[in-house]
Order: C-alpha cells, then structure tokens, then sequence
C-alpha cells in the first residue's frame, strides 16, 4: 500500500486546471519509466480534478491505481495510490493538505505555478506511506488493539496466579493443620511423661 | 440568555430629573449634583465605551441568530430539513464569533496601551480597571455564545444522524436503491403525502405532517412542488442531489463508522479492566487465607519448639530422674539375670 503522488491543483469550475504544486515518489519504477510514470501522474490528477465538482469527493479507478480528489471550492487536492490504500484517511489527509496549503501560500500566488514553494507535500507523501501510523484516527485504534492483547495476556496471567494462590492456600491449610498436630504432641508429652 | 444590552441613560437622567424635582429642599447640594450631571450629559462616550458597546451589540445579534438557528435545528422533521439555511446560519455565526474574537482582542490590546501611557491618577486607575472588567465581560459573553453554539451543532448532528437512519429505513440501501430502485423511490417520494390525504398520519410523517398546521404555508409548498412538479424530472433532480449527498456524505459516515468502532473499543478495553479488577479482588480472599494460615504455622511451630525446649531443659537438668532411671534399669537386669 502505497502513495504515488499527491498534488494540489487550481479547479475552475469551468476551464482547465493548473497544477499548483505536486510530490511525487517514483520509487518503485526503474528509472527509465520514472519520466512516463511522472508524465501519466500529472496528466490524470489534472484531468480527474477538472472532472471534479466543487465540493465533492471522488475516487478514481485507472488500471490499478486509484485517484482521490477532493475539491474544495478554488482548490482540488489529488492523491494517486494503488489500489490497497484505505479511502478514509486518504480523504482525510487531503483535506489536511489542503488546509496546510491555503494557511501557507499566500492566495495571490496562486495564479504563478512556479513561484510556490510547498515542500510539506514531500514530508506528507513520505509519513502517509504507512497510513495506519499517520492518520490519526488509524493510529489511536492500533494503540487500542495493542492495549487489548496486553490486557488479554494480563487477564490470562491473572488467571494463572489464582491457580497458583489456590495450590498455597491448600499447601498452607495443610501445613496449619499439621503444625498444630505437632504443638499438641509436645504439649502432651510435656504435661504427661512427668512420672519419667 | 442574557438579558439584551440596552442603553438606559435616558431612564437614569430621568430619574435623577423627578427626585431633584422632589427633593428640594437641599438647594446646594442640588446645585452640585446638577453641575455633575450636565458634565455628564456633555461629555461624548470615550472610544473604549463605543468600541465595548458596538461589540456588545453584535454579540447579542448573534445571540439571536444562534438562537434561530437552535430552532432550526431542533426540529425532527424528515423532509422539511433545510440544510442550506442550517449550513448557512452556521457558517455567519462561525464568522461573527471568529470576528469576536478579534475585535476583543484589538479592545484588549488598545486598554493596554491606554493604561501604559495614563497617569497614576486614583481616576485613571479606576476608569483602568473599569475598562478591564468590561472586557472581561465581553469575553465571557463570547464564551457563552460558543458554548451554545457547540451545544447547538452537537443537537444538529444527532438529529441529522436520527432522520439519516429514518431516511435509510425508506430508502433501505443509498447508493444501491439509488441506482436500481429510481422509479420506486421517487414512487416513495409520491406517495408520501397520501397518508395524509386519509387522514390517518402515518408514523413517520407525523412529525412532518404534524406540523403543517403551525407554518402550514412552507410545508404546503414542498408538497405542492413535489406533488404538482413534473414527476420524473422533479424526482430525478431530488434523487441526483440525495446521490450527491451520498457521495459526500460517504467520507463522513466512514469516519463516523470508524471513531465509533474506536469508541466500542475503549468500551471493551474498559469491561476488560473491570474483569481484570474482579479477579483480583476475588483473590484478595485466598492471599488472606493463605496469610492467616501462614501466621497460624508460625505460632503453632513456635509453641512446639518451646515445649520441645522445656522438654529438653526438664531432661537434661533432672539428675534425680536419671538416678530413677538408671535405678529401674539396674533393677530390671537383676531381675532378669537372678530369675535366669
């Protein structure tokens, strides 16, 4: 599961749509295919975010990637993944995206593409490959998990230990029971052997 | 609420105008007290009074309009809901309180620089903490406003979730109904206001229906232009938009499903806990016994080596008794060597 780009374009409801700033991880391609994969990238998140409503989110299945857009008003952020990655914190990290973008870059740069400097886009693509660590609501519910197994594992030691304290408490009766025996025995022949 | 901001100087000067009127006997000191109250006719509101005063107003505007907007949100009805004006109303009063906030905020920072640059005087000092109170109580004023606003969206999103399931319950499945039962469901759409017609409300519409008499003329409108509109367009335009609502509303229903997954998850992790707890206070009882029972060797052991110790002590410092001993033993070999 993993994230092949992420980009936030200028959506126009009508007109073409302008690629603001991207962040792509080509990785997995062998290097002579990164320049067609980079090209393939960037002409479906233009097309997909033109495609777009105002408003509304997509996704969208090509080959076996797939594409989540989400625009909002002047704005469309497009994440490309494969086809494994969950939709909900995809949605959810371009929203962030977007809200990171529109407090940093100032709105009258939006118009001169190449004057916008966003490099938060790569650190997002990088912490997002693993969504279960990155977003928010995926990451406390593996903490919830973890602590159930371990609270699991508690309850089954717990159980182990009333084994163990019942096999004393018997151990112990015993011992009680015997110790006792063995006080009155003295007792007697303290008391009662003194003819001898 | 509180009570509305009013400018009641006009009730003061009057006041103050009938108990001189009645009260004059003490010419001088009416001489006075009239001189105070020209200079206080005279004198202009001070900035910090307008600023303070506009904010409060605006405050209570949006006070009314979250008011509204409660209103709006409170009601269960099914198909009058107007989410654009809810959204709407939300959105200004979001606006006005972030504006607030601002302004208060430019109040404090100019008190500030008004008390940098007074003088100590006993007045100046006074009319500082007069103006520190003030603002303080504007801030609190803000406060409340959010608080009731949060309170507002909360009952907003439960009813939504309420009329979403009730809407479900119609409609059974959204996206799937959406694409296969089109005709069926805007049939639904249809022949929703015919129970009505019987007479007989029918048990999801009593809401809606049940409040035609109190703002008859909207709810009259909805039906007319559902009824009375071109049937399939009409319903085809009100499906595309519960399609579109859907799709957005897609996201939001899976974070939902998701945080309230978490939240059965922390329910469990908290039974687990209270299991866990049982337990072991179900084994405080054995660790007690097992003490006792400890404590009890522990004593009884003790007593035996005392004995045992008497016992000892009797038999090693009794000579007389190993002179009797030693007697019966000598006795016994006579005994047995003289008879054999």
């Amino acid at each position: 599961m993993k994230i092949l780009s992420i980009s936030v374009l200028q959506a126009p409801s009508s007109g073409a749509s302008s690629l603001l700033s991207s962040a792509n991880d080509l990785s997995s391609f062998s290097f002579y295919q990164r320049g067609s994969v980079g090209e393939f990238v960037t002409f479906f998140s233009k097309t997909v975010a033109e495609r777009t409503q105002p408003g509304q989110r997509q996704s969208v299945q090509e080959n076996n990637y797939t594409a989540h857009v989400f625009n909002r008003g002047e704005l469309a952020a497009v994440l490309i993944t494969d086809q494994e990655y969950p939709v909900r914190p995809a949605f959810s990290l371009l929203a962030k995206v977007l809200d990171d973008f529109v407090a940093k870059v100032p709105q009258d740069s939006w118009n001169n593409p190449s004057s916008i400097s966003f490099p938060e886009l790569a650190t997002y693509l990088s912490n997002y490959q693993d969504p279960r660590q990155a977003d928010g609501i995926m990451r406390v519910q593996q903490e919830l998990d973890e602590t159930k197994i371990v609270l699991h594992k508690t309850i089954e030691s717990v159980l182990q230990r009333g084994e163990r304290l019942d096999t004393l408490v018997d151990r112990s009766t015993h011992l009680s029971t015997q110790s006792k025996m063995f006080y009155k025995t003295t007792r007697k022949q303290n008391s009662c052997c003194v003819v001898m | 609420m509180p009570p509305p901001i009013q400018d009641r100087t006009n009730e003061f000067r009057s006041c103050v105008d009938s108990i001189r009127s009645r009260s004059s006997l003490t010419r001088g000191g009416a001489d006075s007290k009239q001189r105070l109250l020209r200079n206080a006719k005279t004198t202009a509101k001070t900035e910090f009074a307008s600023m303070a005063s506009a904010i409060g107003k605006d405050i209570n505007g949006t006070n009314i309009k979250l008011g509204k907007l409660a209103q709006l949100a409170k009601r269960k009805t099914l198909f009058d809901d107007r989410p654009v004006e809810i959204s709407e109303l939300t959105f200004i009063i979001k606006q006005d309180i972030a504006n607030f906030n601002k302004q208060i905020a430019s109040l404090q920072s100019y008190v500030k620089q008004r008390s940098a640059q007074g003088s100590k005087s006993p007045e100046a000092k006074q009319l500082e903490e007069h103006n520190n109170n003030v603002v303080m109580l504007l801030q609190s004023m803000l406060a409340n406003t959010s608080m009731t606003f949060k309170d507002v969206l909360e009952l907003r999103t439960q009813n939504m979730k309420e009329s979403r399931n009730r809407t479900e319950q119609f409609m059974y499945s959204t996206s799937t109904a959406t694409a296969q039962a089109a005709a069926s469901s805007s049939m639904l759409y249809n022949s929703r206001p015919d129970p009505m017609g019987d007479g007989s409300p029918s048990r999801y519409d009593s809401k809606g229906k049940g409040r035609a008499p109190q703002n008859g003329d909207v709810l009259a409108l909805d039906l007319d232009s559902a009824e009375a509109g071109i049937p399939g367009t009409q319903n085809g335009g009100a499906f595309q938009q519960m399609q579109l609502v859907e799709q957005q509303d897609s996201y939001i229903q899976s974070r939902s499903t998701a945080i309230e997954s978490i939240e059965t998850t922390i329910a469990e992790l908290g039974q687990i806990f209270t299991q866990l707890a049982t337990m072991v206070a179900e084994q405080r009882e054995t660790v007690q016994r097992i003490d006792a029972d400890t404590m009890d060797i522990a004593s009884n052991v003790s007593g035996a080596q005392r004995e045992l110790l008497k016992y000892y002590a009797s038999i090693s410092s009794n000579r007389w008794l190993m002179l009797k001993v030693f007697g019966v033993l000598i006795v016994f070999f006579l005994v047995f060597i003289l008879v054999s």
